[in-house]
């Protein structure tokens, strides 16, 4: 029997969409036959405003990109300035830097459980979640006095060194962790319903996959052993016993396992940075190409310089966002301001996937499979 | 061997030079040949297309494709540099799939055109917005207002004379 097609507009404001997104989908009954994504509502021209800022202005706008896990875009930014003007940064900063990134990580995948179950309409998780990213925020606040912009990595090092209290609090979050992650797969991992929304959902081939530029634990879920962390090691991963965590069911579920695995090895690298934090300071000594100073100079200062110049040339650098791979392509022409910042965000690429992934499903499937995916708007728009 | 060497020695009349762009090999290539070279570097286990972007240098565009080798774990970087008048390129759609978002958002912003593209419009910004806010030349000294139409489709206006003000 032919039936009528229908479109539905889900979103622009829908709880699930996770902020600002429109899927337009056009319906055969209550399967989907087709999805199209509309998207830019959240457009604030970040990589414009780059161009009229000096490098170090910079670093704050990239805490508004993806907000939940602002600790990798700030340092994703930092290291491609860093390799452009050849900055070299003290092994404590490279530590702090490190144990941000991960303990963001744990933030990042709590928020993304919580808001996939509770999308699914089990509202247990996001009070759990919730609590403990509570615990992490503070450390965050001690460290930088800010929740979620952080503005912490800069170019040269990190702003300020540890507080004192920080690495007590930190091995008590830690060791909290721990068995609230066996919590949550006692509550869900287990859990028939759960089982029955996620397994079989979203289901998309390795090869299709790559080809629709996926990345991150939601590529690691379809069997690919891809981790920046171990194929182009930065800053002290090398150092560090990590495992990436592959899963290869393809399906919605082997996305959210992925992400439970990658909560533990995070505690597991953060162990092991508090184990080995090197004294020093947090911050480059270097005079790096200081423009020349006007006036009588005040007193000397421990920071890094404020205005530098790299030397003309172009660098894409990238690193392991909780997200995905979040890369920066910095065009300098050799003056105090970034010629050209393009911003390669996870959340972007990744979404590319969900219309060849909810074909032939049905609404409630496109939640559970957005949901695995993890994206965020102020990401994805930019 | 260094894919991007590789390329010239298999394409020796398409490729203009190749070099190190930190650590990546690099090779800058003329556009008339850009899909067949693509079409060889996919087969040369490059399936990751990990960045697509065009720069404006006032007197020419700069496109760079960034791939990556899950298998070879390698990484190439394909540079392509068109006229400033009428830039235009063809598209990589039907070899990469995440090339269709990255292709459409650098026709938004930066104003380049890809010949074959199933879907070239804007992505980020509303339709019909003038101007591509990426180019050096962009005016931003002129605001300009969205509302929504009858349908729901976007009209963007340069004139917020009519539009209520808080």
């Amino acid at each position: 029997m032919k039936t009528e097609e229908l479109l539905i507009n889900m979103g622009p404001v829908h709880p699930s969409t996770h902020g600002v997104l429109r899927f337009k989908l056009i319906m055969d009954g209550e399967i989907i036959k087709k999805c199209d994504i509309v998207m830019g509502y959240l457009h604030r021209g970040t990589e414009k405003l780059g161009e009229m800022k000096t490098y170090l202005q910079f670093v704050p706008y990239t805490d508004r990109l993806d907000y939940i896990s602002a600790f990798p875009n700030n340092y994703a930014y930092v290291k491609a300035v860093e390799e452009l003007a050849g900055i070299e940064v003290p092994l404590r900063a490279e530590y702090i830097r490190v144990l941000t990134l991960e303990l963001n990580r744990v933030v990042n995948h709590l928020v993304m459980l919580g808001s996939l179950l509770l999308d699914l309409g089990a509202s247990t998780m996001i009070m759990y979640g919730f609590r403990e990213r509570e615990n992490a925020l503070q450390l965050f606040e001690m460290l930088c006095g800010a929740r979620m912009t952080f503005n912490y990595i800069r170019p040269g090092g990190v702003r300020e060194d540890l507080p004192e209290g920080f690495m007590p609090k930190l091995n008590e979050f830690i060791k909290d962790m721990e068995y609230r992650i066996d919590d949550y797969e006692q509550l869900i991992s287990g859990n028939e319903i759960f089982m029955m929304r996620m397994k079989n959902i979203g289901v998309l081939s390795a090869k299709e996959a790559i080809s629709y530029g996926m990345t991150g634990p939601s590529l690691r879920g379809h069997g690919v052993n891809y981790d920046i962390r171990k194929v182009e090691p930065y800053s002290v991963y090398p150092d560090l016993d990590f495992r990436a965590c592959v899963r290869n069911e393809c399906d919605s579920f082997a996305r959210y396992m992925v992400r439970i695995d990658e909560m533990r090895e995070s505690l597991h690298i953060l162990r092991q940075v508090v184990d080995s934090m090197p004294e020093g300071k947090p911050t480059s000594q270097a005079k790096y190409g200081i423009a020349p100073m006007t006036g009588a100079p005040t007193a000397v200062s421990t920071y890094f310089p404020r205005i530098f110049t790299p030397p003309p040339g172009e660098v894409y650098s990238r690193i392991e966002a909780p997200k995905g791979e979040l890369g920066f392509y910095v065009v300098s022409d050799g003056t105090i301001k970034p010629y050209r910042i393009k911003i390669r965000s996870p959340s972007f690429c990744n979404l590319t996937a969900i219309p060849k992934m909810v074909e032939g499903l049905m609404i409630p499937d496109l939640i559970a499979a957005f949901g695995t995916i993890d994206v965020v708007l102020g990401d994805v728009d930019r | 061997m260094n894919p991007a060497e590789e390329i010239k020695q298999l394409f020796p009349g398409s490729v203009v030079s190749t070099g190190i762009q930190t650590n990546k090999p690099l090779a800058i290539i003329k556009k008339e040949d850009l899909l067949i070279i693509a079409e060889k570097v996919k087969e040369m286990g490059f399936d990751n297309l990990s960045l697509i972007t065009g720069i404006d240098y006032r007197d020419r565009f700069e496109i760079i494709y960034n791939f990556f080798s899950y298998a070879k774990k390698q990484n190439l970087v394909l540079k392509v540099i068109l006229d400033h008048n009428n830039p235009e390129i063809d598209s990589l759609e039907s070899h990469w799939k995440v090339a269709d978002w990255l292709e459409r958002e650098t026709y938004d912003l930066v104003g380049i055109k890809f010949r074959g593209h199933p879907n070239l419009k804007r992505i980020l910004l509303p339709d019909g917005w003038i101007g591509h806010p990426l180019r050096k030349d962009y005016d931003m000294t002129v605001d300009q207002f969205v509302t929504i139409g009858e349908d729901g489709e976007d009209i963007v206006s340069t004139d917020g004379s009519n539009l209520l003000r808080r």
